[in-house]
């Protein structure tokens, strides 16, 4: 992955051609009915105009004349009108945390970078579909809201420019909190390492499902994080809250393999059971790699749906 | 084992440095920063803290090394001898020199000196070897350098007190010999003894090669008592046909306190015949006479006795009492002697009574081979023996043990058919009667007839004045006894067979000379009848370890002993029988034990019976101590340092016996070895890690 200078639009560095091309011939779409206000490409929450047939419903007066469907008239003497399902546009939110967890790097880049390419690749790739973007992002609490627009990749992607890691993480209060941000049914774009229980994160994340929205989960994770490939006995710091702790890795490693091997297994396993899309990506692995496999996978969910 | 400095041990304590080392060691500082801890608290902190050893010869080798180290610095020792040789091997020479002086039975000392030769013995390692020398006057090793412990256990064990007096002089120095030529570098002499001052005169010139230990271990006692027979004298007089004889003892009390009311009690022949109770002051002496007894043609065989003390062997005193002995004398003159020329010789013989000498004057011609039958001595009163069978006898009186005094007068003409007696040959008599006269310029006073005049105010032989004097030319110069300050030959002599010869220059009257004047005249005539006849004086009692010359003693009783035919045989006063073989005209026999010895003539027609006594050496009544570590340093070069009053078997104190055994040298030594195998292999490893 490579960065390029966009020096008329902060944040556009994320965009990575390299990434929207690997991805150019998907479509992001929402798995779920979403709320929107012009035509588009996910499945409204109304009946509208679209080539999908959906039902008959007898004419009410006011009713479109030119919807009255004649041959019916024709065979039944009654006035029917055709409802078609409406396609819509979505509300397409990346929620990105921003704790300090996120600045962590074995090496290459680090999980907030790679967060950010993800963000920033999605919204892009989402504003192209004509969804409406926007972007929150949080530690403990929620540091910068873009509300969603059309009109709001250019802020998104300043926002994402701007976004640096420094403080402790929390999810469950400003995912919380941000329930009360997204009242329109859509897209949600969870990005954060998940430092937490299973449960307070599916608690936190299960509200926006009970809310109908879209919830992509993208579980970002440093290589260092999932092999532990430290050898030598050495302090190890918790980024976060600052605790010191004497550890021999050679000893632990397997267990810590198992616990994190667990820990996002159950996550998947419990996101899966609420309908939520999860995703481990692995910082080492190129993003168009992940991310075409994450939504050809997702595109082929929805089809068999 | 034991520690000098045990706080030191808690240094071990620091064996978890080189564990954390080997944990932690250079990641111990770097800082890793990661996301969140929160799966690596989950943990179990056992399983975090103690992690696996990843290179096991590493840490045991530093482990090791810091134990040795620490080990070294708390300077350890063993108190066992066993695990001592077991822990260095190599070995030890260890001489046990056990006293065996009849002081040692006092009390329970020879008990006491058994068993710490019998620690000794038993501290040692398999390879340790040992050597036991007994050691009285004389010291005698057994096996050297032996590694059978159980015979060194067993000499030990039988071994007994003897009779004789402490010398540490000839058991040092055979120690010296045996660890001098041992090539064990740990080499020690232990003297277990009462160390009695009397034993050590300090110039034996014996010192220890350096690295040789001397430990002296004392078993002598604190405090001692001990009263002592210290001799016996006689007292003599004539009576009837015998001697009348009171004997005196004097005893020594030895110790610190009044010995009171001690029966002191006469034997003679087996039979108490008187007691005396005396007091003897402490430190003092007291002498108790008994009433006068007799003694008649027989030996008498008498024991002084005291009561018992702690030290039994000088609580007796043995003596034996034979009457007097004559010595023949025949005075042979010339047919035409010169007036009283034998008169000087009779009237000296006819004194004295150790021995009596019996005289008879003989014309030459009135000589006969019968005169000469029962003759210990034969003077030739200036005159020469007849060359005829009488001569031939008289050669054969010499030639049997007789002796011959030739006195060359003005009229003696030793003819050629003479027989040959003298040890040279004479002129015509010097006259030196214009001058002062000669005077004995030279004596040799190692001969038995000079040897009493050898003392200093014990007669001066060179007062007599000799004006005449036959200038004698002997045929070997060896035989020359005295010389007159012009060089010519006084007196000469030699044996002849089993007799002696002695040619006498001048006159024993006063006719050429004023020796019969003088008051030498009457001991030097004594000294050379007593010399040609064999005598010897009669022995009361003998000391323990003397040699006693078995034909001599004969010969003072007029008994002479014939080789191949009057072979002695003693009977010692334990009752054994000791065969003595009569080879040689000096048959020397060693008085080993306290009491009397029995002498009898086996193979001759008649027994004659004889009685040695013999007693301890009193020199060891003394118990008085000299400090052992005195004597130590004296051998040992390096001065000891016991708390006085440490009067028994010293142990070495804990630092000596650390710096003996030095085991922090060796441990030392393994550490650094440890280390230095630690640096290389771990060197290898790094190198193997990096690639």
């Amino acid at each position: 992955m490579s960065t390029h200078e966009h020096p008329l639009t902060p944040g556009a560095s994320f965009v990575d051609p390299a990434v929207l091309a690997r991805i150019g011939n998907l479509e992001l779409l929402a798995r779920t009915i979403v709320d929107g206000f012009i035509n588009g490409i996910h499945k409204a929450s109304y009946l509208g105009v679209s080539v999908d047939f959906a039902e008959h419903r007898g004419y009410m007066p006011g009713d479109d004349i030119r919807r009255i469907d004649w041959r019916l008239y024709a065979r039944t003497d009654r006035y029917y009108v055709k409802e078609f399902e409406a396609d819509s546009n979505a509300n397409f939110s990346v929620i990105l945390d921003v704790s300090k967890s996120m600045a962590f790097s074995s090496g290459g880049l680090s999980k907030l970078d790679y967060a950010k390419y993800l963000a920033a690749s999605l919204t892009y790739f989402a504003n192209r579909q004509r969804d409406r973007v926007g972007m929150v992002t949080f530690d403990s609490e929620i540091l910068e809201r873009v509300p969603s627009s059309a009109k709001h990749l250019d802020v998104v992607l300043h926002t994402i420019d701007r976004a640096v890691a420094g403080r402790p993480g929390q999810l469950a209060g400003p995912l919380f909190r941000m329930t009360e941000f997204f009242k329109r049914r859509g897209i949600l774009a969870i990005i954060s390492d998940f430092y937490e229980e299973p449960d307070v994160i599916l608690d936190a994340v299960k509200r926006f499902r009970t809310q109908g929205h879209d919830v992509m989960v993208f579980h970002i994770l440093d290589p260092a994080e999932l092999d532990f490939p430290y050898d030598a006995a050495s302090s190890f710091e918790d980024l976060e809250t600052g605790v010191r702790m004497p550890i021999v890795p050679d000893n632990l490693r397997d267990q810590y393999k198992q616990l994190i091997d667990e820990h996002t297994s159950t996550l998947e396993k419990r996101f899966t059971e609420h309908q939520v899309d999860y995703a481990v990506f692995n910082t080492s692995t190129p993003l168009d790699y992940g991310l075409f496999k994450f939504l050809s996978a997702r595109e082929r969910m929805i089809r068999i749906r | 084992m034991a520690f000098l400095a045990p706080l030191l041990l808690l240094g071990l304590a620091a064996l978890a440095v080189p564990v954390l080392v080997h944990l932690i060691h250079r990641e111990r500082d770097q800082l890793i920063q990661f996301p969140s801890l929160m799966f690596l608290e989950r943990v179990p902190y056992r399983s975090m803290r103690r992690q696996k050893i990843r290179h096991w010869p590493l840490f045991l080798l530093r482990c090791a090394a810091f134990i040795l180290l620490v080990l070294a610095f708390a300077r350890p020792f063993f108190t066992s001898a066993t695990a001592v040789a077991g822990a260095l091997g190599g070995g030890r020479e260890i001489v046990v020199l056990l006293d065996q002086s009849y002081s040692m039975a006092y009390g329970d000392r020879w008990a006491r000196a058994q068993a710490a030769a019998l620690r000794e013995i038993d501290a040692l390692g398999a390879d340790d070897r040992a050597t036991l020398i007994l050691f009285a006057r004389n010291a005698e090793a057994g096996a050297r350098s032996s590694i059978d412990h159980a015979s060194v256990r067993s000499a030990i064990t039988r071994a007994e007190v003897g009779v004789e007096v402490t010398r540490f002089g000839p058991a040092l120095k055979l120690a010296e010999g045996i660890l001098d030529v041992s090539e064990v570098s740990d080499r020690e002499a232990i003297l277990i003894s009462d160390f009695q001052k009397n034993g050590w005169a300090g110039d034996e010139g014996i010192a220890f090669a350096e690295g040789v230990v001397l430990r002296p271990i004392s078993v002598a006692d604190a405090d001692t008592s001990n009263l002592s027979i210290a001799s016996v004298s006689f007292e003599r007089e004539p009576f009837s046909a015998g001697e009348q004889v009171t004997a005196s003892a004097r005893l020594v009390n030895l110790g610190t306190n009044d010995a009171t009311r001690v029966p002191v009690t006469l034997e003679l022949d087996g039979r108490e015949v008187a007691t005396r109770s005396v007091e003897v002051e402490a430190t003092g002496t007291a002498t108790v006479a008994f009433d006068p007894f007799i003694v008649g043609e027989d030996q008498r065989r008498g024991t002084v006795r005291i009561g018992d003390d702690l030290l039994l062997q000088d609580n007796a005193f043995h003596f034996t009492l034979s009457p007097g002995q004559l010595v023949t004398v025949l005075i042979v003159e010339a047919d035409a002697p010169n007036p009283d020329s034998s008169l000087y010789l009779e009237r000296a013989l006819a004194i004295g009574s150790t021995p009596s000498f019996v005289t008879e004057v003989m014309a030459v011609s009135d000589l006969t081979a019968d005169a000469l039958v029962g003759r210990s001595v034969v003077i030739l009163n200036d005159t020469a023996p007849p060359a005829s069978a009488v001569g031939d006898a008289l050669t054969a009186f010499v030639e049997n043990g007789g002796g011959v005094l030739a006195i060359l007068g003005e009229r003696v003409r030793w003819p050629s058919g003479a027989p040959a007696l003298l040890p040279g040959s004479f002129t015509a008599a010097a006259d030196r009667i214009g001058s002062r006269g000669r005077v004995l310029g030279y004596v040799d006073y190692s001969h038995p007839v000079f040897d009493v005049f050898n003392a200093p105010r014990s007669g001066d032989l060179s007062s007599a004045r000799f004006f005449q004097y036959r200038p004698f030319t002997v045929t070997d110069p060896e035989s020359v006894l005295a010389r007159f300050d012009d060089g010519q030959v006084a007196l000469a002599g030699h044996d002849l067979g089993r007799g002696r010869v002695l040619a006498w220059a001048s006159t024993l009257d006063s006719y050429w000379n004023d020796l019969a004047l003088k008051p030498v005249y009457l001991p030097f005539v004594h000294q050379l009848a007593k010399h040609l006849a064999g005598y010897v004086d009669p022995t009361d009692w003998h000391t323990t370890a003397q040699i006693l010359d078995v034909a001599s003693l004969y010969a003072a009783s007029g008994h002479r002993l014939e080789p191949d035919r009057d072979d002695p045989v003693a009977v010692s006063p334990t009752g054994d029988r000791l065969p003595i073989r009569v080879r040689e005209a000096a048959v020397l026999f060693e008085l080993a034990e306290q009491g009397f010895y029995e002498m009898h003539t086996s193979g001759a027609d008649v027994d004659v019976p004889l009685a040695v006594a013999v007693n301890a050496d009193r020199g060891e009544s003394d118990l008085t101590m000299l400090d052992p570590e005195e004597l130590a340093g004296a051998i040992t070069g390096r001065a000891g340092a016991m708390a006085p009053g440490n009067l028994v078997a010293r142990e070495r104190s804990p630092e000596e016996t650390e710096g003996r055994q030095g085991l922090w040298r060796y441990l030392l030594v393994v550490a650094l070895l440890l280390l230095a195998a630690e640096t290389v292999l771990s060197n290898r490893m790094s190198r193997v890690a990096r690639t």
